[in-house]
């Protein structure tokens, strides 16, 4: 690691330090009713509480359940729809328009929908955290399938590979990098579905948390939940930059 | 000795042509690129193609490679009408930048071959080794096309055909981004590794001398549409040799010959 790196380090490290002083600041001056904004002392101390008692772990448990179960069905579905639309023009042709319309749809106007037919239920949640993150891995899966080198498909026509080979060997990984990058912009999706869903839906998890401390007025637990939330969203896309940087260290030496 | 046996056999024109053109015409959105071309090139034959930009050498290289299928006459492999690529038939693209799998190491790249070829996994480190090896790229297995200069990627792409184990080779300008040097080693190289296989080459370049140096025979092509103009046979000494081939009378009256017919098809 460089020094530049280091320094960089240090530096946000400090800019957080600065934000959490600053909160503790407000809170102690009680600038904010602490009915309302509880400083992170409280947080904390409710983060601990949460945790020793095994509340907050079944919480995130059920966040996470409903993110991972959601993404990954998105995931597969968004792979395999775009690799068929995005290896044929002619589906391109005629199926791109209508992606287009209803990529701009805001998720939350099919939730209505998706409540009147499934109900208040896990599979309500499921079909509506895969339906909004779909469309990132769906349209980065057709851009790299349709950005294939042509001379490679004439490389695997001269070695006679057979279609599977050719999916598997030569435009899935061709097409990774844009998948990947699609995958990583659905993980956000995911994770912001999954607390709409069971803020809706009072689904067990954090976005169930949050509300039921918000409306008992317990900001500390509020805060906790919250603070795990962003947690969360921040490992889980570490860990897929991590995977990225794995899957793709090919391109780190192309660069 | 076999393939020097059929090289004689080659030159001398007593064997069945191995790619024969039989009055082949192709039209590509509405255009006749190649009208009524005739040509067979025997087994073990190194064929040259040379002719000006546009002329139509790479159209003829994938005809031959069953990439295209002819709007008239007939392209045939071994008597056999050819309906699509074949793995026996392996093509060196020009672009080798675009022809390697960049997510493949070197290792990688040769191994699709072989994967495509059905040798088990098993056997397969032991090939690709001895693979790249023949290709002067022992222990750059474990690289990434990225990281090889363009002489080294040109080999691979070799190295990548060769596993193959084609009877036709088919290059198209192989060498022509490459820097004077790397282009003479590479011609050397090809020379003997397409000794020690047998195998029939065609051989496409703009580079008149390259030509002649590789080549037991030079077709130069008319453009528009594109049709044979001039064939010389080479009659030079083989193994051939980057000085004194170049010296030889031959090399030179040929040189000459082929010259005037491009410069007469430029204007
Ligand atoms: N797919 C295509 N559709 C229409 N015309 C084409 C197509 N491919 C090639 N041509 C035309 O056919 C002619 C011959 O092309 P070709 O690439 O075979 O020439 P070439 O001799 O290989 O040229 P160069 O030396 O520049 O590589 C050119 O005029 C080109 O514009
Ligand atoms: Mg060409």
């Amino acid at each position: 690691m460089n020094r530049a790196v280091i320094i960089w380090r240090v530096a946000s490290f400090l800019v957080a330090a600065g934000f959490i002083a600053l909160w503790q600041l407000i809170a102690n001056l009680k600038l904010v009713s602490p009915v309302f904004l509880p400083g992170p002392d409280r947080a904390w101390g409710a983060l601990v509480r949460g945790f020793s008692s095994g509340d907050l772990w079944s919480k995130l448990a059920g966040t996470l359940e409903h993110m991972a179960y959601g993404w990954l069905a998105a995931s597969i579905a968004g792979i395999a729809i775009g690799a068929i639309i995005g290896s044929s023009r002619t589906m391109r042709t005629y199926v791109a328009p209508s992606l287009e319309f209803l990529r701009p749809l805001p998720v939350s106007a099919i939730i209505p929908v998706a409540i009147a037919m499934l109900g208040l239920t896990q599979a309500m949640a499921l079909f509506v955290i895969a339906f909004g993150a779909i469309w990132p891995i769906m349209l980065a899966t057709i851009h790299g399938f349709a950005a294939v080198e042509p001379r490679l498909y004439e490389v695997a026509r001269s070695l006679q590979m057979s279609r599977l080979a050719v999916i598997f060997k030569i435009a899935l990984p061709s097409a990774s990098p844009d998948i990947l990058a699609g995958m990583r912009l659905s993980l956000t999706v995911a994770l912001i579905l999954s607390v709409v869903c069971e803020i809706l839906a009072g689904l067990d998890g954090l976005g169930h948390w949050v509300l039921l401390s918000a409306r008992a007025f317990r900001s500390a637990d509020l805060f906790a939940g919250v603070i795990l939330l962003g947690l969360t969203g921040y490992v889980t896309s570490v860990a897929m930059s991590l995977a990225e940087h794995r899957l793709l260290a090919w391109q780190a030496a192309q660069r | 000795m076999a393939s020097a046996a059929k090289r004689l056999e080659a030159v001398s024109g007593t064997a069945a042509p191995q790619i024969s053109f039989d009055a082949v015409t192709l039209q590509l959105g509405g255009k006749t690129i190649i009208e009524n071309l005739s040509l067979g090139v025997r087994p073990g034959e190194f064929l040259c193609i040379v002719g000006a930009s546009g002329c139509g050498k790479t159209t003829a290289l994938r005809l031959a490679a069953g990439l295209y299928q002819p709007t008239g006459g007939k392209v045939n492999f071994d008597g056999q009408p050819m309906r699509e690529p074949r793995r026996e038939i392996a093509i060196v693209f020009q672009d080798y930048g675009k022809a390697l799998l960049p997510w493949r190491t070197a290792a990688g790249n040769v191994s699709l071959a072989l994967e495509a070829g059905g040798t088990p996994s098993a056997e397969r480190p032991a090939r690709i080794e001895e693979l790249l090896r023949t290709v002067g790229l022992p222990g750059h297995a474990g690289k990434y096309p990225s990281e090889m200069s363009g002489g080294m990627q040109q080999r691979l792409q070799i190295a990548r055909c060769l596993a193959q184990e084609p009877k036709t080779l088919l290059m198209d300008e192989p060498f022509g981004a490459l820097d004077a040097m790397t282009r003479q080693g590479l011609q050397d190289e090809v020379l003997s590794l397409v000794a020690a296989s047998g195998a029939t080459v065609i051989f496409v370049t703009h580079d008149l001398d390259e030509a002649i140096y590789l080549g037991d025979r030079v077709i130069g092509l008319l453009p528009h549409p594109g049709r044979i103009g001039i064939e010389l046979k080479v009659n030079l000494p083989r193994p051939r040799d980057q000085l004194s081939t170049r010296e030889h009378p031959e090399f030179l009256r040929l040189r000459r010959q082929l010259f005037d017919f491009i410069k007469a098809t430029e204007q």
